[in-house]
């Protein structure tokens, strides 16, 4: 955790190699959520670089009472969604279902991957708070912060997407003969 | 940790996120062009405290020469000024307690936080809706 401080310190002051050096842990897992926000991974690849520009940038801004990657996947969600609201601006055409990225990244043999079915079932933002419970391990006070959501809000919709999330798991257990889940 | 939470780290696993050399070296570019505002408002800070520290330094130096001369002047003449004078202008510094707002500060600190997201909430439930009305009309 000091390490990181001393990290942002010297990136304030100018150093980009520690700026990288900073975003090192959390650029893989950062780019593979915004994978499932864009529609395209064009998109997520011009996300994922405003993001990291933008926390460069005003690093400054950053509070250390905030942990570093909740503060980065809250510019994350900001670039994502300006991201899809030019596109629909721009374009005023239905998303690219075949483009989906996240439908590219799955081989053949994973379709069953539950975040497949999570993006089909969940609302954006529920969307989020699952995949940064689950996948970034954030608590309930980051995830909220994260969308700017009240506590109460998160853990309501954290629940309700684990239980609509446990049905599918199941229900594709069940057709599937698997034992696995249920 | 539950099987539910272990299939969903699993699964997100398996996506095949990975950065290409090319944007890679695309935010590496975009990252040398640009410079951090913090790091371009200590510029003229350090400017403003090398001034300061001049103009200081300056000011500490003619005060004592000014110290000195009066002490040379004062060896040959005796004592006259009365003590009561100096006294008088002598007055009480008051330190100023500044940790009482501390603890208040503390607990208003996640209310305020929660309020905001509340409010937030309310905001864009509005959104919500006023997009169904318009979807119904």
């Amino acid at each position: 955790m000091s390490d990181e401080l001393n990290l942002i310190d010297a990136a304030k002051g100018g150093s980009v190699d520690a700026f990288t050096e900073l975003v090192r842990g959390y650029r893989d897992g950062l780019f593979r959520f915004l994978l499932t926000r864009c529609t395209n991974r064009a998109d997520a690849e011009d996300a994922l670089q405003d993001t990291l520009i933008n926390a460069y940038r005003y690093l400054g801004s950053y509070n250390p009472q905030w942990r570093f990657s909740t503060w980065l996947y809250r510019i994350a969600i900001r670039n994502a969604g300006r991201l899809r609201t030019d596109d629909h601006t721009e374009l005023g055409e239905p998303p690219d279902h075949g483009a989906d990225p996240l439908a590219h990244c799955l081989a053949a043999s994973e379709r069953e991957n539950l975040w497949r079915s999570a993006k089909r079932i969940l609302s954006d933002e529920v969307f989020a708070a699952m995949w940064l419970r689950y996948v970034e391990d954030m608590s309930v006070r980051d995830i909220s912060n994260v969308l700017e959501r009240s506590s109460s809000w998160t853990k309501v919709n954290l629940l309700r997407g684990r239980r609509a999330l446990e049905a599918e798991m199941n229900s594709t257990a069940g057709s599937t003969g698997s034992e696995a889940y249920g | 940790m539950d099987k539910f939470a272990n299939r969903l780290r699993d699964d997100a696993a398996k996506l095949d996120a990975e950065i290409s050399p090319q944007l890679d070296n695309r935010i590496q570019a975009s990252l040398t062009a640009i410079e951090p505002e913090a790091a371009r408002q200590r510029k003229p800070g350090r400017r403003v405290v090398s001034f300061w520290l001049a103009s200081s330094l300056t000011g500490v130096a003619a005060a004592l020469a000014v110290i000195a001369v009066l002490n040379l002047v004062d060896r040959n003449e005796p004592e006259m000024i009365p003590r009561t004078v100096a006294e008088n202008t002598v007055q009480p510094i008051d330190v100023p307690a500044l940790d009482l707002d501390v603890k208040a500060a503390t607990l208003a600190g996640p209310l305020a936080q929660e309020l905001e997201d509340l409010q937030a909430d309310l905001r864009k439930a509005e959104e919500v809706m006023r997009g169904d009305v318009r979807i119904d009309f």
